[in-house]
């Protein structure tokens, strides 16, 4: 490739996409605040993962559950 | 406790001060990947919601602006991917359009064409390093990538697009 193209494609790229206009123009931050009463905090996966495992190693081994307790 | 603290501890009042701070410089930067206001909106408006669910990952000496750019680039780039199909870009002439003008615009919209059939990691790494002309560090961080990964990216996204305007006939020396 050489640069003469490449400087033939930069060009045309931004023929074809002519500067925008970056000024943001209204607050966006109730929408913000709507999203975030909106949706409410999703559980993690790995909060998930880590509660699978924990009843995992207790089915497995049910007298983990005292010693859980003790640390409790 | 500073703001960034207070924030990272989900003070509701902080993130708001945080937001409206940085809201204007996260749009302009989603912008200028996706090239349409309102779709930028609604992404700025989505990645301030993801940076307050992520609060607890903010380090409270971080750089607030450079988490948010990432933020922002990785739900650019999911919007590019799902994108749905534009309407046919080549309309039809009309009546009073002078030849070369039509001939010019059919261009440009084969070019646009071509650039979206790029993935759509490369469709923003050439935004922003051959449209937007940004640093090429600064692209990196925003991808959470190297320099030398960005540089490698748009050599591809240039070679891919050289080749495919050649098949349109369309290869650099008339793309002018």
């Amino acid at each position: 490739m050489n640069e003469h193209d490449d400087r033939q494609i930069h060009d045309a790229l931004r023929q074809t996409f002519p500067p925008v206009d970056m000024e943001l123009r209204r607050d966006l931050w109730p929408d913000v605040l709507r999203r975030l009463d909106a949706r409410p905090q999703a559980i993690p996966w790995y909060d998930w993962a880590l509660l699978a495992v924990g009843a995992g190693v207790l089915l497995y081994s049910p007298k983990l559950v005292l010693v859980l307790m003790y640390h409790l | 406790m500073d703001l960034l603290q207070r924030f990272a501890f989900g003070d509701i009042d902080a993130f708001e001060t945080l937001a409206r701070k940085h809201q204007g410089e996260i749009y302009g930067w989603i912008v200028s990947i996706v090239r349409d206001r309102a779709i930028a909106e609604d992404l700025t408006v989505e990645t301030l919601w993801r940076i307050y669910q992520a609060r607890h990952r903010f380090r409270a000496d971080g750089n607030f602006p450079a988490w948010a750019r990432r933020i922002a680039t990785n739900l650019a780039i999911d919007h590019l991917r799902v994108r749905l199909p534009e309407d046919p870009l080549i309309s039809e002439p009309s009546a009073g359009a002078p030849r070369d003008y039509l001939l010019e615009r059919e261009t440009r919209d084969q070019v646009r064409q071509a650039f979206r059939r790029l993935p759509a990691k490369l469709q923003v790494t050439a935004t922003l390093a051959l449209v937007e002309e940004k640093p090429y560090d600064e692209i990196a961080d925003a991808l959470g990538t190297t320099t030398g990964a960005v540089k490698t990216r748009v050599f591809r996204a240039v070679r891919i697009l050289r080749k495919q305007l050649t098949q349109l006939g369309l290869g650099p020396a008339s793309t002018k």
